[in-house]
């Protein structure tokens, strides 16, 4: 009865934890270079009631046991890194990476974080930084008098001077790549920072054989939140919430009638 | 002690187990890869009954058996993500020999190895570890060949139980048996890429079942009351002189 009464507490509980997440997916579903994440749920240990190969006669032995489940836990949300949709605003400074690659930004603190939001503005220096104000790496400046910023696939930025027909470079945007993307730790923000299980970037040049994806200017990447799936994905953490609930209810129940068996 | 009311206890007992069985499937209904696990009654057989009065019998939850028929299966896109299409396991490398699971929920370790969500790498056929290279697309084919850039890299050991009672549930959706009673897969069986199984324990269902579980620990309380009534009557009016 108790063991009931707490599988059902530890179903809901996860139910909860999904109907979290999902919210937090749909609240994004707007946000440039969000990726989603999908919660994933274990069952919990099982407990023995008839060991497997118990004596059930002096020649007999059970086949099988009665294991008695405890429940489900939350595993992990994973982050799902399928290729969110482009949206053209021709804006010089939008910037989509075709491919698995980030774009390395610098923190206030100094230490280096990954985005896949391309939304980039110039600081007041003429530096390319995020829209909180962290610069690229490697720093690509564009003095005040530049023009016709182009950037091409393989992340070459060119400006033009006035009066002059000459093409000027600015540097080549680099990226990242993580062999387990799905393992980095997000920090807000749209920003990733490494952990031991995405292990350490490997950096290389947009369009290269490293596989980093190449660029294309004008172009954002909207979040990759499927709103379809996150209603269906929510009507059954919904009905699964409920199903839990009556289990507590019907344990209750039961207990009463057990209660009144003595008058 | 009155057999009646033994009887009716016993189903009493036996019900309480039922819910219990119940509620972790409905606990586990979001649980991907989960097989849920129905009750098996065996008579318990009073000496009396041994002698010829087959009324005489307790109802008693023996074992529990493991309802291993295919869940439903949902694209989710990601490449990592393999749901088996017919009977059949994944096998990974846990801590103290092989383990089983249909939660095919993959994914690369920071050192490129194939894992499951735990970290324990997928076994391969071969035996050698599978090592994949993040930045290029990866094909699993329908009988677990990895293959990537042209490369086939190896084949994920799938195994099959012929006896389901061989499987023992061990928690986060794996299972432990004799890896030398596993059989090959059947023919029909295909590694599905970028779909992943459900649980197979329904909400919908478990309700309908747990309606029926209360009612008959309802029936089995009505019985003990009965049993105690009659117990009372001839007590009283039997003795009356």
């Amino acid at each position: 009865m108790i063991r009931a009464l707490y599988s059902a507490a530890s179903g809901m509980s996860a139910q909860e934890t999904n109907v979290e997440n999902i919210a937090n997916n749909l609240a994004n579903a707007s946000t440039v270079g969000y990726k989603s994440r999908r919660a994933q749920f274990e069952d919990l240990m099982y407990q023995s009631v008839v060991q497997p190969g118990a004596s059930s006669g002096q020649q007999t032995v059970m086949p099988t046991g009665l294991q008695l489940g405890l429940g489900t836990r939350t595993a992990s949300n994973e982050l799902i890194f399928s290729q969110g949709a482009f949206s053209e605003t021709d804006n010089p400074f939008d910037i989509v990476i075709q491919g698995n690659g980030f774009f390395q930004v610098q923190q206030a603190s100094g230490t280096l974080a990954y985005t896949r939001a391309g939304q980039f503005h110039l600081d007041k220096s003429g530096n390319v930084c995020t829209l909180d104000g962290d610069p690229l790496v490697p720093q690509i400046t564009i003095p005040p008098d530049g023009q016709h910023v182009t950037i091409a696939t393989d992340g070459t930025v060119s400006y033009t001077l006035p009066n002059q027909t000459a093409t000027q470079q600015a540097g080549q945007i680099q990226l990242a790549s993580f062999q387990n993307p799905a393992g980095l730790n997000s920090i807000g923000q749209n920003l990733f920072t490494p952990t031991d299980a995405s292990g350490e970037p490997t950096v290389g040049s947009p369009g290269g054989a490293e596989g980093m994806g190449s660029l294309m200017q004008g172009y954002v990447e909207q979040s990759n939140v499927s709103i379809v799936n996150e209603f269906i994905n929510l009507i059954q953490a919904q009905r699964g919430y409920e199903a839990n609930s009556k289990v507590v209810t019907a344990a209750d129940q039961m207990y009463q009638t057990v209660n009144q068996l003595t008058r | 002690m009155d057999p009646m009311i033994a009887i009716a206890a016993s189903g009493l007992r036996a019900r309480m187990e039922s819910l219990d069985l119940l509620a972790n499937n409905i606990a586990n209904v979001s649980t991907g890869g989960y097989k849920a696990d129905r009750e098996f009654y065996s008579l318990y057989l009073g000496s009396e009954a041994q002698e010829g009065d087959a009324s005489n019998t307790m109802p008693v939850i023996e074992r529990q058996w493991t309802d291993l028929s295919q869940g439903l299966v949902h694209a989710t896109g990601n490449p990592l993500d393999l749901a088996l299409a017919g009977s059949g396991f994944f096998t990974v490398q846990g801590p103290n020999g092989p383990l089983y699971t249909r939660n095919g929920n993959f994914h690369l370790a920071s050192d490129g190895r194939l894992t499951a969500p735990d970290g324990y790498p997928a076994q391969t056929v071969s035996g050698t570890a599978l090592t994949l290279s993040a930045s290029q697309p990866v094909e699993i084919l329908g009988d677990g060949t990895v293959r990537q850039g042209g490369a086939t890299l190896g084949q994920i050991a799938l195994a099959d139980f012929t006896d389901p009672a061989a499987l023992v549930k061990q928690g986060s959706n794996y299972f432990v048996a004799d890896p030398a009673a596993s059989t090959a897969v059947p023919a029909g069986t295909s590694v599905q890429q970028g779909q992943l199984e459900d649980s197979n324990a329904g909400a919908a269902e478990g309700a309908v079942r747990l309606v029926a579980v209360m009612r008959q620990f309802e029936m089995m309380q009505k019985a003990v009351l009965m049993g105690d009534e009659m117990n009372k009557q001839a007590i009283e009016q039997v003795a009356k002189v």
